[in-house]
């Protein structure tokens, strides 16, 4: 049974591996350090498995680690996508926006939902709800960009993304809809988290099994033919 | 109670989202061909000269200048509906651009691919300022006051640092270099509905 609990960490070093042979550290460095981070926090987590106080030190501060990374991420993704389309300045807002919007979310959660938990322990568990958030945020923002400008989403940010918002979006769904269920919740919740990011692992597998097309036109293209530069040279006095 | 009622609204975007990317992987298989018969007839045709004619200033002082208060504000609104057409236009334009160009993008041929992402690249400038465009428009039309008055349309000229018939002209002549294997016929009809 506990051998299922490792699922994950088996495909983030699966994930891993793929990374590293895509080269994708050079496009999304901080996804790539996420997923290395992901795979030394889990060996950390077997290791300390049968002893309780490290376990739990253990646990909490790679929590921490994940909501620092899981944010950097996401603002790597925006500026990412958001970097190609326009250089207004409004859009070095939305990050920011963003950001205050997953937070007060979390904090006024808190509020309404009174937690066991006390002291840095709190502020974990607040930062990884608002963390969620963000990553909800973030993914749907984009994808409600792809129909609406035509954007291609096969490509490494949109599956970043995709991999977080769906786990984000379930694990919301969890936390909210589960703390009905009582004294099932703990349960429930571990065995939808398992399943959840298990999916996000392959999801990212999946869009880094393949190279990234170029975006942007290849300037290392042979120089077009006379014959081609005449008729492109017709076409535009025809256009004119 | 607001907190839980917006968390409920965001896992439904979330939920709608992952449900459209589930859409988008399934729909790879099979794929569709786009070519030249999928574009040249579901064109509109936008006149850059009538856009160039709206966003200038100077033809805007003179409409301020012989027309009264009233009816520069009635002639204003009818300027910018006009306008409101023009981007919806460029922007269906651009639409079935980048669905060609998408299509093109799983060609073999690199010289194929590069300008089909040069067209996509353009296409998608000029969706985003159109949708810029269209939704500060749409606010403008939908207060119906005073503002009109002092709102210029020559502002209109760029969105989010896109300008926006310079894009369009961009676009046209991405256009030109994608389909120039096309017989001059065709091309003429492409250059002629866009």
């Amino acid at each position: 049974m506990i051998f299922l609990t490792y699922i994950p960490l088996l495909l983030l070093v699966l994930l891993l591996l793929t990374l590293v042979r895509r080269r994708s550290f050079k496009i999304v460095p901080c996804f790539f350090a996420y997923a290395a981070f992901a795979v030394a926090a889990d060996i950390a987590r077997f290791a300390t498995h049968n002893h309780h106080p490290s376990y739990r030190l253990t646990y909490w501060v790679t929590e921490a680690g994940y909501d620092v990374l899981g944010m950097l991420v996401m603002y790597e993704v925006l500026r990412k996508v958001l970097g190609d389309l326009t250089r207004a300045w409004w859009s070095r807002l939305i990050f920011p926006a963003v950001l205050i919007a997953g937070i007060g979310m979390s904090v006024a959660r808190a509020n309404v939902v009174p937690s066991r938990l006390s002291g840095i322990e709190f502020y974990i568990a607040v930062g990884e709800i608002a963390v969620r958030f963000v990553q909800v945020f973030v993914f749907a923002g984009l994808v409600t960009l792809v129909p609406l400008l035509g954007l291609r989403w096969r490509q490494y940010p949109f599956g970043v993304a995709t991999g977080f918002g769906l786990y984000a979006t379930v694990m919301l769904l969890a936390t909210t809809k589960f703390s009905d269920f009582g004294t099932r919740f703990k349960l429930l919740w571990g065995w939808t988290s398992l399943v959840a990011y298990s999916v996000a692992v392959l999801i990212w597998i999946w869009f880094f099994s393949v190279p990234q097309k170029a975006s942007t036109p290849n300037s290392e293209l042979s120089a077009a033919s006379a014959g081609d530069l005449k008729q492109y040279k017709d076409a535009l006095r025809r256009m004119r | 109670m607001f907190s839980i009622i917006f968390t409920w609204l965001i896992v439904a975007w979330g939920a709608l989202a992952c449900i459209y990317m589930l859409r988008c992987a399934w729909s790879r298989f099979p794929r569709r061909d786009v070519d030249a018969d999928d574009v040249i007839p579901f064109l509109y045709p936008v006149d850059i000269s009538l856009a160039e004619s709206i966003l200038d200033p100077a033809a805007e002082f003179e409409c301020r200048w012989k027309l009264g208060p009233r009816r520069f504000r009635e002639a204003q609104r009818k300027r910018m509906r006009l306008y409101l057409e023009l981007t919806r236009r460029m922007a269906h334009n651009a639409k079935v651009l980048v669905e060609y160009a998408a299509a093109e993008k799983h060609s073999h041929d690199p010289r194929r691919v590069s300008l089909a992402s040069a067209l996509q690249e353009k296409a998608i400038g000029v969706r985003l300022y159109s949708l810029l465009t269209g939704i500060k428009l749409r606010f403008w039309l939908l207060l119906r006051a005073d503002i009109l008055n002092s709102m210029p349309l020559a502002h209109l000229r760029s969105a989010g640092e896109i300008d926006g018939l310079q894009t369009y002209s961009a676009l046209k002549t991405a256009a030109a270099a994608a389909f120039i294997q096309l017989p001059a016929d065709e091309q003429d009809s492409l250059f002629r509905n866009l």
